[in-house]
């Protein structure tokens, strides 16, 4: 389907704004079970031919027109964001497969403790459903994206097996599980959705290109316009593509009537629709959930609770990297993680926080990359070549991922001044770094460090904190069971409006300390269900 | 006035960042500055950072007349007076410095762009889990 042949005159059933990884997920759930579905996405399909990744300046253009920061990227489609009140830069695609064309593709899942943090340790929120609730729709997300990796984890519950056998290690990952066995500490090869062997329509194995977070022009890395899309696509669902939603409609009851959008011509649309679900991610929906006030909205939609925006969690990022001279490792093999430690995933009374984090490794990286380094860069000057050599290919990293607890006062909020280039408010972002958060970094980089002495680091380099690592955005718009304290209920359906739906990550209550990406396509597929089987009253 | 990038000038700088080595020469030696600046047309941010750096080295007196001495301490003067331009500067020289074949040649790495001939998978070895499959299941029952 091209956007020529969309008619927006016309009611569709549902309609979907954002196209990324639940926006699609849900298209194709919904427009498989007969719906009339409607998705708006202000980016493009994106051609993998096209991807940077085969010129040589590719590392220069990771750092301009293929950032993950839109406001480094500036692309028509991208929205600037206001970041000067907060500790972390969020980063995004905004395109048809959303931020799944530049993930790492890392896809663990959370914990059953996860989902009970208030009753477990007496922090935040109990989230209304369990981890049990969400397992048919994890294990069915992992079989459509693609999920590499192996059955038997003793740091969570049993599994089915996964499609794929996991990627392999490689030196650098072998390496450290090594160093891991050693110290008696967990670790097991992670879930990726990258392809260990040929597996979807025209998707072939990795070719350890060593560099997939500028989109996989071999097309192994699954992201959701390879899989969902098609099959959205296929079962009659339009995508509509290069259009803007401006605001969310509603009539005199208050119920949703549609949208109203800019098209890719610049044209003034609306979009009416029997029921709105939001995919547009932890910014992007509270954005414009707020830019949808009037008169029966006053506060902006769904926002009876006064949640919508509120308790943004990103998860927090610090890392250590040895320097392992002579290594010699081979910078290949999906950037993704190679191997996940969840020895210190849960909450323990001798520490001085609560929750815990997750260990990620990151594989090398290309020439630019380690010279510019995030832990420190290579010095310039006279000892600049010794450094570089002894740098280059010898260096291994290990992430942390640390549980971020929601605080109200971490927002997103529409910013008095800066607007994009439709002349929509800008989202404002304000977050601190908690003290908690900053206790449990404090302790995992003092035990990261310890796996790196054991496997023979020659040098130490501490990130403390990883400020453009917003990748993960989370708990804008709530679930819950009360109104008073929830966006939406655990079906993602509004509380205040029984034909709106929200299925990013804004609905998570609290964010564990893995990758959420999983989470939020297992969430988006069981909304998918709930309206398919308990809300016949949409279809037409 | 519109900014107008002294090449003698960025080359000079670029050549106290990354010097010669071996037989290459330093950065602003292989010609390298005329890259930075048509690199750095494409995108507001390098550009304000280029100019931001000349600038401040063209007003730090005889930059080019000075001894290395004197010009690696006026780069460490605009690196703490302007460290988010000189930082934004400094990654754009590096990242155009390792994308040339004759330094990937010193670094003995192939060299080319990750696509599209990649390289190859190894096959998955399951015996790295024999030890840590030992362990008893540990996550937390809720
Ligand atoms: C560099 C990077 C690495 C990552 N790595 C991982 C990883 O390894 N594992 C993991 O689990 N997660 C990872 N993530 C996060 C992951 O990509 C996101 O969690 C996931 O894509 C979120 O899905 P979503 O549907 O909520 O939003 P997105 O995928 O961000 O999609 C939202 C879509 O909505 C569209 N949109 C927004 N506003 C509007 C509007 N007004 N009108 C029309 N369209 C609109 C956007 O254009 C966008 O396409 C990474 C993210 C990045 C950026």
């Amino acid at each position: 389907m091209t956007n020529a042949d969309h008619n927006p005159k016309r009611t569709a059933e549902v309609l979907i704004v954002g196209a990324g990884a639940s926006g699609a997920a849900v298209a194709a759930s919904l427009a498989e079970d007969g719906f009339d579905v409607v998705c708006i996405e202000q980016g493009h399909w994106q051609d993998a031919s096209k991807f940077p990744t085969v010129k040589p300046d590719y590392e220069l253009r990771a750092m301009s027109s293929w950032s993950i920061n839109p406001n480094k990227r500036k692309l028509p489609e991208d929205y600037p964001v206001n970041n000067d009140d907060s500790a972390i830069e969020p980063v995004m695609f905004n395109g048809v497969g959303g931020s799944t064309i530049l993930w790492a593709a890392h896809t663990p899942r959370l914990h059953p403790s996860d989902f009970r943090v208030k009753t477990l340790d007496g922090v935040a929120d109990d989230w209304p459903i369990s981890y049990e609730d969400l397992e048919p729709w994890y294990d069915l997300n992992d079989h459509v994206m693609g999920c590499a990796g192996i059955a038997g984890d003793p740091a969570n519950p049993p599994r089915s097996e996964r499609p794929m056998t996991p990627i392999p290690l490689g030196k650098d990952g072998e390496m450290l599980a090594g160093a891991f066995d050693r110290l008696g500490w967990h670790w097991w090869p992670s879930d990726n959705y990258v392809n260990s062997t040929r597996y979807g329509e025209g998707r072939d194995a990795c070719n350890f290109c060593g560099h997939n977070m500028m989109g996989c022009y071999q097309r192994a890395k699954s992201s959701t316009d390879l899989n969902y899309w098609p099959r959205a696509v296929d079962h009659g669902a339009e995508l509509v593509t290069g259009a803007r939603v401006r605001e969310i409609t509603t009539d005199s009851s208050g119920r949703a009537t549609g949208v109203n959008y800019q098209d890719a011509e610049g044209n003034d649309q609306h979009q009416a629709a029997r029921a709105v679900v939001m995919a547009a991610n932890g910014v992007g929906t509270p954005r414009l959930l707020l830019m949808s006030k009037s008169e029966n909205h006053p506060n902006g939609l769904a926002n009876s609770s006064g949640m919508v925006g509120k308790n943004l969690m990103f998860h927090v990022y610090a890392g250590v990297t040895g320097i392992f001279p002579d290594h010699e490792g081979e910078w290949v093999g999906p950037a993704a993680n190679m191997i996940l430690s969840q020895e210190f995933y849960e909450t323990d009374p001798g520490r001085d926080f609560v929750r815990g984090y997750s260990y990620q490794t990151g594989r090398g990286q290309g020439p630019g990359s380690t010279a510019r380094g995030g832990s420190p860069r290579v010095p310039w000057g006279a000892d600049h070549h010794a450094q570089m050599q002894r740098r280059f290919r010898n260096t291994v990293g290990l992430g942390v991922i640390g549980d971020d607890l929601p605080e109200q006062h971490n927002s997103v909020s529409l910013d008095p001044n800066l607007t994009d280039n439709s002349g929509l408010p800008a989202p404002k972002i304000t977050y601190t770094v908690s003290d908690n958060s900053r206790a449990l970094l404090d302790h995992a980089l003092i035990q990261g460090q310890k796996v790196l002495e054991e496997a023979g680091a020659d040098e130490i380099m501490v990130n403390r904190f990883s400020r453009e690592a917003g990748w993960h955005l989370m708990g804008t718009a709530r679930m819950g069971d009360d109104p008073e304290r929830s966006v939406v209920d655990s079906n993602g359906q509004s509380h205040d409006i029984d034909n709106l739906f929200i299925v990013d990550g804004s609905v998570f209550v609290t964010g564990g300390a893995v990758n959420p990406t999983p989470t939020i396509q297992a969430i988006a597929l069981r909304t998918a269900d709930y309206i398919t089987n308990e809300r016949e009253d949409l279809k037409a | 006035m519109a900014f107008k990038p002294d090449i003698n000038l960025l080359a000079a700088a670029m050549d106290r960042v990354i010097p010669p080595v071996d037989d290459l020469a330093g950065a602003g030696g292989m010609g390298l500055a005329e890259v930075v600046v048509e690199k750095s047309q494409a995108d507001d941010r390098f550009w304000d950072a280029l100019s931001t750096v000349l600038n401040a080295l063209a007003s730090s007196n005889e930059f080019l007349a000075n001894s290395g001495d004197a010009q690696e301490d006026a780069l460490r003067s605009v690196e703490s007076l302007q460290p988010v331009a000189f930082n934004l500067w400094l990654d754009v020289v590096y990242t155009i410095y390792y994308m040339q074949p004759e330094v990937h040649r010193r670094l003995s790495w192939h060299g080319r762009p990750p696509q599209p001939d990649g390289n190859v998978m190894p096959p998955w070895d399951e015996s790295v889990l024999d030890v840590t499959r030992q362990r008893e299941p540990f996550w937390r029952q809720v």
